[in-house]
This record gives C-alpha cells, sequence and structure tokens, in this order.
C-alpha cells in the first residue's frame, strides 16, 4: 500500500463492498419472534401431527396390566431400568435361527392403552430387550435375580436389587416383568406356572419363598410323605414328559476328550455356578430361592442309572430349559457342541472334577445306560410310533400348543399320573390348566383396567385368543 | 437494575497475554466492577463448576460399574439405574445449562452495551434457585422419584420450579436486550434471544408439564398414547441440544474466537444460515431416536431428511469460524480459551457428521441401541459443550477478575487431560459399539457379548477418571485465581527475572 503512488479522486474499491444495513440483518423481534414461528411451524409437523394422527388400533396381542403389575411398571419406570433394558424388539432383533431370543417384532398395537404411560422404548441395550420377557422364566428365578443378578447368570453385569425394593415391591416387579407381553407373553407365563404346579407336585416341593425372603431361608427341601409313585409307572416318567421324547435315549454325540471336557467344565463354571454351586451339589448361592431346587449333580449313581438323566436329558433341558423349574433355555447362549460338551462334564462331576485345578480327564466320565425299566416304559408306554399326527392336527389351539411346549414328551394319547398318586398328567388337562390360568390371569388384569378407569377396547378384543409367536 | 453506558463497550485486558500484566490499581478494578458488576455471571459459573466435577463423579460411577457391577453394593441411591438419570440430567440441566447462563450474563451486557444485565439480582437469585431445584431434583432421582422419561426424568414439582426460574431468566435476557444502547445486535445475541425461548418451550411441551398425574409417582409428565409420549420424549431429549446446548455452542464460539483473535466474524450472511437453519431443522430431527421402533414411517423420513440438511447450517457455521480464524492460528497454540473452543469446535463438527449418517437406516440398524450411541453423545456433550465450556470459562473467570489465571500449566494440564481422556472414552466406546452391533447382527445374545466388552469398560473407566481429574483441576486454578493475588504475584516475578538479568551496577 505503502508503495502505491497516491491518486487523485476516490478511492478504488477493493472487491465487493458490504453496504452498511447488511450488518444489521436481524432485530432482536425477528430473532424472538422469527425464531419461535420456525419453531412452531416444525412443531406442528414433528409433534401435533403425529399426535392427533397416530393412534393404531390395539394389536390381537395386547393386553392390559393388572395393578400389581402396573405399580411394577411404575416402579421399573422410576427406578430407571429402562436405561439398560428397551421395550420393544426391532425387526432386526427376530431371528428365526434363534430359540426363544425375541419370538416377535413389536407392533404398534402392541403400546395400546394409557397403561403403557409413559414410554418404555429405552435408548441402549446393555441388558436384554425386556417386551417379549414374560413367562421365559417363573417369578422364583425372577426373584433370585433381582436379588442379585450374578446368582442367576454370572455374566451379568446388571445391579443387584436388594437395597431398592421391599418384598411387597418385588412381587410387583416380577408381575410387571411376567405380564408386560401382552396375551402371547400371559399365554407363556400360564404356561410356566403350570409347569411350576406340575414340578411341585410332582416332587413334593412346597413353593418357594415370597419377596427376597429366600436370601435368608434354607433351601426348600421335598416332603417325601406326599409322593406316592404309582408301581404301574416308570418314577422318572413325569419328568420324562418334559423332554422330547427322540432325547431320551439318545447318548453324547461327541467324543470324551480331555478338550471337550476342559471346555465343558468352562462353560459350566461361567453359567451355571451361580444355581448348581461351585461343587455342583444345588447349593449354589441363588439356590435357596428356587422351588424346586437346582438339580444335584454329585451322586454317581444318578449319573449312571437315572431314569431321566441320560446325556439326551441333560441336553434337551440346557438347550430348551426345563419349564416350571429355574431352568433356563440355554439354547440362545451357548453352541450345540458347548451344550454337548457341558453335559460330558456334568458326567464327570461326581469324581470331584469341580475342585479347583483339576482337569477333567476321560476316565473321570460316567457312562450312563439306560435302566430296564426305562427301556420296558419306552417300548410300551409313550412311544414314537404313535406320534405321527403329533404336531399337525393340533396346532391351531393355542393352548394346546403351549402345553406341547411345556410337555413335549407327551404325545396326544399319553396320560399318567404324576408322582403324588392321583394327579393326571395330560396334554388335554395340560392345555385346560394352562387355558384356566391364562384366562383367570386376563380376566383379572381386565377387570383392575376397569375399575382403573381406563379406557378399553372392546369385548371381542379380548375374546381374540392369544398367538404362539416365535420358534417353541 | 442494569445502566445505560453510552458508545461500544470497554476494551478489557485479554486473559493470556505474552506481556507480564501490568498491576491494576485498587481503584481501576473498582472501576471495572462498577462498569460490568457481573454478580450474576459469577454466580452461574462459579456454581457450573462445581457441577461438572459432581456430574462427572456420577460418570466415574457408572464407569466403575460397567467394571465391577458389585463397587457399590448395598447403596441403594449408587445404583447404576438412578446414577445415569442424575449424571445425563446434571450434564445438561446443571452443568453446561449454569455455564451457559453464566457466560451469556456476561457476554450479553458487553454486547448490547448495557451496566451488566437488566436486573443482576434477579440473575443472582434465580441461581441459587437454579441450584437448589437441581440439587432437589437430583436427590430425587437418587432415591428412586423419577417420570421414567429419558431426559425427562424429574418430577412434575421440580419441572414447574425450573420453568419458573428459566422464564425469569428469559425475563431477564430480554429486558437486557430492550434496554441496549449499541442497536444493531450481534449473531450471539440472536441465539441468546431466541435459543432460551425455544427450549422453554421445549421443555415444557416435552415433560407435559400440563399432565401432573400423581406428583410424587412415575406417571406424571407423559402422554397417555406411549407411542406418542415416544415420539415427543425423543423430539424434546434432541432439542435440549438441537436448540439450547448447540445453538448456546455457536453463540459462545462466535463471540470467543472473533474477541480472542481480535478478527470481525467472517461472514454475516453465513451466521444467518446458522441461525436459521438450526431452527428449521434441528426441531424435526428427534425421532431419529426410534427409526426401528413402530412409529409412522413419515415421521421417520422427516427426521432422516432432517438430521441431513442440519449439515447446511453446520457447514455455514464450520466455514464461518475457519474464515475467522484465517491468519490467526498462531493464537490457537498460544491462548489456551481459544485452543478450547477450537478443539470443542472441531469435536462439533465431527458429531455433526457422525449424527447424519447415524441417522441412515441401515448404519442406524447397525449402531442402535449400542455403545455407539453412548460415544456420539459423549462427543457431543464431553466432547464439544463441555471442552467449550472449560475453555470459556477460563476465558471469563480472568476477565471477571481481571487478573491473569492462577496457573497456566494447570490450564495446560487441564487441556490435555480433558481432551486425551475425551478422546480415549470416544475411540472404546465407538469400538464397543461395533463390536456389539456386529455381534447382535450375527444374532448373539446380549449377555455373551458382555465378556468381550470388558477390556472397553474399563479402558473407559481409566479416561474418564482422566476427565474427572480434568475438572478438578479447573476447581483448583480458578479458585486460586479469585483467592489469590496472580498480577502481584506475577509482576513480583517479573521484577525478579528482571533484576536477575540486570546488568551488574558498575562500581565507579
Amino acid at each position: 500500500m505503502a508503495d502505491e503512488p497516491e491518486r487523485q479522486g476516490p478511492p478504488i474499491p477493493r472487491g465487493w463492498q458490504r453496504h452498511p444495513r447488511e450488518r444489521m440483518l436481524i432485530t432482536p423481534l425477528m430473532a424472538g419472534l422469527g425464531g419461535l414461528l420456525a419453531f412452531f411451524t416444525v412443531v406442528f409437523i414433528v409433534v401435533w401431527l403425529p399426535i392427533h394422527t397416530f393412534d393404531p388400533p390395539p394389536s390381537n396381542d395386547w393386553a392390559p396390566l393388572s395393578n400389581a403389575a402396573l405399580k411394577g411398571r411404575n416402579l421399573f419406570a422410576s427406578n430407571g431400568c429402562y436405561v439398560c433394558h428397551s421395550g420393544y424388539s426391532r425387526p432386526q432383533d427376530v431371528r428365526e435361527a434363534l430359540y426363544f431370543l425375541y419370538p416377535k417384532v413389536s407392533q404398534p398395537g402392541d403400546f395400546w392403552g394409557s397403561d403403557q404411560s409413559p414410554n418404555l422404548l429405552g435408548t441402549e441395550r446393555t441388558g436384554p430387550d425386556l417386551s417379549q420377557e414374560s413367562g421365559w422364566h417363573p417369578p422364583d428365578w425372577q426373584r433370585a435375580h433381582f436379588y442379585d443378578p450374578r446368582y442367576m447368570d454370572p455374566l451379568s453385569l446388571m445391579p443387584d436389587m436388594k437395597s431398592l425394593f421391599s418384598d411387597k415391591q418385588l412381587d410387583e416387579l416380577v408381575a410387571f416383568v411376567e405380564e408386560r407381553s401382552g396375551k402371547s407373553g400371559l399365554l407363556r407365563y400360564a404356561g410356566t406356572l403350570y409347569g411350576k404346579h406340575v414340578v411341585l407336585v410332582n416332587q413334593g416341593y412346597p413353593p418357594a419363598y415370597r419377596g427376597f425372603q429366600g436370601a435368608h431361608k434354607p433351601i426348600v427341601e421335598a416332603d417325601e410323605k406326599s409322593l406316592k409313585p404309582l408301581s404301574s409307572q416308570l418314577e422318572e416318567a413325569p419328568n420324562l414328559s418334559q423332554i422330547d421324547r427322540s432325547y431320551w435315549m439318545s447318548g453324547d454325540p461327541l467324543p470324551v476328550t480331555e478338550q471337550n471336557l476342559l471346555r465343558g467344565k468352562e462353560v459350566f463354571l461361567n453359567r451355571c455356578v451361580g444355581c448348581h454351586g461351585l461343587k455342583g451339589n444345588g447349593k449354589g448361592p441363588g439356590a435357596s430361592f428356587l422351588s424346586p431346587p437346582p438339580a444335584d449333580f454329585t451322586d454317581p449313581d444318578d449319573a449312571c442309572c437315572g431314569g431321566d438323566t441320560g446325556p439326551g436329558d441333560f441336553y434337551y433341558r440346557i438347550l430348551r430349559g426345563w419349564p416350571g423349574t429355574a431352568m433356563e433355555n440355554f439354547g440362545d447362549r451357548l453352541s450345540v457342541d458347548d451344550i454337548w460338551r457341558v453335559v460330558l462334564f456334568v458326567k464327570t462331576i461326581p469324581n470331584g472334577t469341580l475342585k479347583p485345578n483339576r482337569v477333567p480327564e476321560p476316565r473321570d466320565y460316567i457312562v450312563w445306560q439306560p435302566s430296564k425299566e426305562l427301556r420296558a416304559w419306552v417300548a410300551t408306554h409313550q412311544r414314537l410310533a404313535d406320534n405321527a399326527d403329533f404336531d399337525k392336527k393340533m396346532a391351531s389351539d393355542p393352548y394346546v400348543k403351549e402345553a406341547m411346549h411345556v410337555f413335549p414328551g407327551l404325545a396326544p394319547g399319553d396320560t399318567m399320573k404324576l408322582n403324588d398318586g392321583k394327579t393326571e398328567l395330560s396334554l388335554i388337562t395340560a392345555a385346560a390348566g394352562i387355558k384356566a390360568l391364562y384366562q383367570n390371569m386376563l380376566d383379572r388384569a381386565w377387570k383392575d383396567a376397569v375399575l382403573r378407569g381406563e379406557k378399553l377396547p372392546n369385548l371381542a378384543q379380548k375374546a381374540i385368543q392369544p398367538g404362539v409367536p416365535g420358534q417353541q | 437494575m442494569g445502566e445505560r453506558i453510552a458508545g461500544e463497550p470497554p476494551q478489557r485486558p485479554a486473559g493470556q497475554t505474552a506481556d507480564p500484566p501490568a498491576p491494576l490499581t485498587a481503584e481501576a478494578r473498582g472501576r471495572e466492577r462498577s462498569l460490568f458488576p457481573d454478580g450474576a455471571a459469577k454466580h452461574w459459573l462459579l456454581a457450573s463448576i462445581i457441577w461438572l466435577t459432581v456430574v462427572d463423579l456420577f460418570g466415574l460411577v457408572l464407569a466403575t460399574e460397567f467394571v465391577t457391577p458389585e463397587a457399590f453394593g448395598g447403596i441403594s441411591w449408587l445404583s447404576f439405574s438412578r446414577v445415569r438419570p442424575a449424571h445425563v440430567n446434571g450434564v445438561i440441566l446443571a452443568w453446561l445449562t449454569m455455564m451457559y447462563f453464566g457466560a451469556l450474563f456476561y457476554m450479553l451486557p458487553r454486547l448490547v452495551g448495557t451496566r451488566g444485565m437488566w436486573s443482576e439480582r434477579l440473575g443472582i437469585f434465580c441461581a441459587w434457585a437454579w441450584n437448589l431445584m437441581y440439587l432437589l431434583g437430583i436427590i430425587g432421582l437418587l432415591t428412586g422419584h423419577s417420570q421414567g422419561r429419558e431426559y425427562g426424568e424429574f418430577i412434575w414439582p421440580i419441572d414447574i420450579a425450573l420453568l419458573v426460574i428459566w422464564s425469569a431468566n428469559v425475563v431477564n435476557i430480554l429486558a437486557t436486550v430492550a434496554i441496549r444502547t449499541i442497536r444493531p445486535i450481534y449473531v450471539s445475541v440472536w441465539f441468546f434471544i431466541a435459543s432460551p425461548l425455544w427450549l422453554a418451550v421445549d421443555y415444557a411441551i416435552g415433560n407435559v408439564i400440563w399432565h401432573p398425574g400423581h406428583i410424587w409417582g412415575a406417571p406424571s409428565g407423559a402422554l397417555n398414547q406411549s407411542l406418542s409420549d415416544a415420539m415427543l420424549n425423543w423430539w424434546y431429549a434432541h432439542n435440549l441440544f438441537g436448540l439450547w446446548l448447540t445453538p448456546m455452542l455457536l453463540a459462545l464460539t462466535y463471540y470467543i474466537v472473533p474477541r480472542v483473535t481480535n478478527t470481525p466474524l467472517y461472514s454475516y450472511t453465513l451466521s444467518l444460515i446458522s441461525f436459521w437453519g438450526m431452527a428449521f431443522f434441528y426441531t424435526g430431527v428427534g425421532d431419529h431416536h426410534i427409526l426401528q421402533s413402530p412409529t409412522p414411517a413419515w415421521l421417520k423420513t422427516i427426521a432422516e431428511v432432517s438430521s441431513w440438511m442440519l449439515l447446511v447450517p453446520v457447514f455455514a457455521f464450520t466455514i464461518n469460524i475457519l474464515g475467522t480464524m484465517k491468519g490467526n492460528w498462531d493464537r490457537f497454540f498460544t491462548n489456551l480459551p481459544l485452543r478450547f473452543t477450537m478443539t470443542a469446535f472441531f469435536f462439533y463438527f465431527l458429531v455433526n457428521i457422525q449424527g447424519a449418517f447415524e441417522a441412515i437406516q441401515p448404519f442406524n440398524k447397525l449402531t442402535h441401541f449400542t455403545n455407539f450411541v453412548v460415544a456420539h453423545a459423549h462427543l457431543a456433550l464431553l466432547g464439544a459443550f463441555t471442552i467449550l465450556g472449560m475453555g470459556v470459562i477460563d476465558y471469563i473467570v480472568a476477565q471477571i477478575y481481571a487478573k491473569p489465571l492462577w496457573s497456566r500449566s494447570l490450564s495446560e494440564w487441564q487441556y490435555w487431560l480433558v481432551t486425551v481422556g475425551f478422546t480415549g472414552f470416544f475411540s472404546v466406546l465407538t469400538l464397543a459399539g461395533f463390536q456389539q452391533g456386529f455381534s447382535w447382527q450375527d444374532g448373539i445374545p446380549e449377555v455373551n457379548v458382555l465378556p468381550q466388552l470388558h477390556a472397553y469398560y474399563i479402558a473407559r473407566g481409566i479416561f474418564g477418571a482422566m476427565i474427572v481429574l480434568s475438572g478438578i483441576v479447573q476447581i483448583v486454578n480458578i479458585g486460586m485465581t479469585i483467592f489469590s493475588n496472580t498480577a502481584e504475584r506475577r509482576r513480583q516475578e517479573t521484577l525478579r527475572v528482571a533484576e536477575a538479568i540486570a546488568p551488574p551496577p558498575v562500581a565507579n
């Protein structure tokens, strides 16, 4: 600049000149009112419009919550459970090949009704989605899990809830978890409750402790006097009715090698010790919450000669769970091979392979032999040959479907007595029992919702039968 | 009541100068004080620094519980599910909001030429009331009193109290603008006017304050229809960022960068685009949080398109700031408040790019519900807003007290602790998010992924501890600045140095 010779006249503009008024582009009024105007224009489109136009009717699966479940829902909301557990399963969550993980995609109509407010859709999944949780676990499992989640799943990160809730609040929370998944969840829960009823009667156990009481009580014991097994019936037959019959006699397909056994031990220590205990004796820290209590694997007689302790029986119970007991379906978490390895390992536990630093060896493996009684029972009762029409004829009735899920070992014609000597067990009675439980829970929830003064769909919706979504 | 003063606001000494600062005489300091009392700004800012460490510690509790879930076993109010809402609410409406209001109460009088706010006493009263309500709200959350709607957890009475205090602040701001002596209003002031108004409406609608429900119980403040409630919930939650935290970041950056570099803003036209673009596009993005939910597809489309259109104001802002910084980058290295601001600016740009991608369906399918989203949230709230806030506080405290910060090296420590801590934090959570996303895509259930995340969670805890430490360093530095006579100390040091290097007196 300094080098330039001085010029006469006005200075030459250096580039585009701004008009002075362009510096004053917005007045406070424009920033305030204009800003609000822009804001409300968009609010009209993205808030007012959807709220006033989006009102999907209740889905066929929708069901109201009972009073206890609604109280549990409020506890769930006010204690922030939704920060780790989402409340809807997305299209990509539902997978054909998985056992039970998320049986169905959430539909708009599933969220109908004012007892679903506030929303619990959630934003992060540190734990699993809970919208389809109802019925996969019995209440005693839930109570132990709330007391300390590591009791039921040693890998869990969930905070323990023992200092957060009273016994009564806990039962409300459990009611919510068990009733939140609509009719299909209620049906699943009814199946679990019926399974529990059968198992307790059959094995002579009292009901589980309420609330957190299990933490301070001994493990429940069976009342042997109540058991009068029929002599004409295999004693394990009611237990076998909860296992698909094709597994009753099957052996372990994997070879008994040190590697397989070691992997089995690893998985056992990772997943099973909360209930079955570090010694495998069924006295894990969570055991006192559960009725029936967890299985004891330390008895060599059971391992070699039990009627329902064959490798196939163990495999099936790990894969699909044992409805009515706290045994979960690990099929959604463990590979098939790993489950078979755990089965191999479980058969070595009577020889002390759970001791620390003890490598299980093939010679520890106790070979299971089907007893004469079992062979005879399989040959004469509950024969596979009668089952050609097993799942085709009766698949339309949801209660029978659910009964077949809880008692996969029963053929339509099978009837037997439980070990108390009088209670009858067949698919027909099971379906009737499950239906009664389901109907009872739905009626109670419906009545509660009416008394709460909530808007309800017409009774035709209530009468629609529940679906059985997902792979059963 | 603030009084009008004529003409431009006076030039204040910059916070960090290369020269040893001249000692301010008592009279000079008194004159400064009487010109800008800054009482409200001080109250909001100093309280916010304390809150930063409180909410950071909440975060550290959470990070610890991810590593060892039983770390605080038996203490119900430290249970993860209760601390997490306290952490989130505390970050947004205690730490960041109080920092923003403090900065606003400092900057606004200087920008519009008034002697302090319209009512400094109202501002101070609001600061106390806000702190009290916040304390009550947090105690409520930790004892299980929550509305159960994410980011809107505070129970109804607290919501109402916060809104009243907020409105008093809005009145204070608008009245200050009304009595201004500098007629044209600067870009920052546009946001100072509009943003608190937006948030007041957003908070009132989003918390459904006309639906008190059971006042002490959970189901207050929600719409009856669950999915409508979810749409409203996420519209509200995202606009906490979109209409309050982000515009205020813009406003503060628009102030700090030209002020520290002593350069006029690059373009007013670009500021216009950033202001109106934000108002139109940010308001509609909330539904991108629930793209996989059974809500109307058209609303998801609006949310996705808005999320991408948002890049228009973001780029306008970016170009504007980079244009202003042109030729001034040396100060990035020498001036700490500017370095904080520009680091925050960089993370802000990144979070918007990332957010736009997260709003695309296929990418959303992969990252939804994973730690990737947690990393994204921290990129905005920690990387951008918090780092900006730290710089702004360092800058303003030095200005208000008219003395340099107690220790420059502590400021450096603060900067590097939070920057390295945050970058590591963000990286491990992003990786953990991909780990979760790809595993879930393969059908692996959540619990089976947990053991793989353990290492990430440990790293997150360590990086998180660095962030907590950074906040504590700031408390020490700011506290020592206020309670010690830094200027005099610096002068003595300079004199000693001058004495040492002075040539020895020549003997006659």
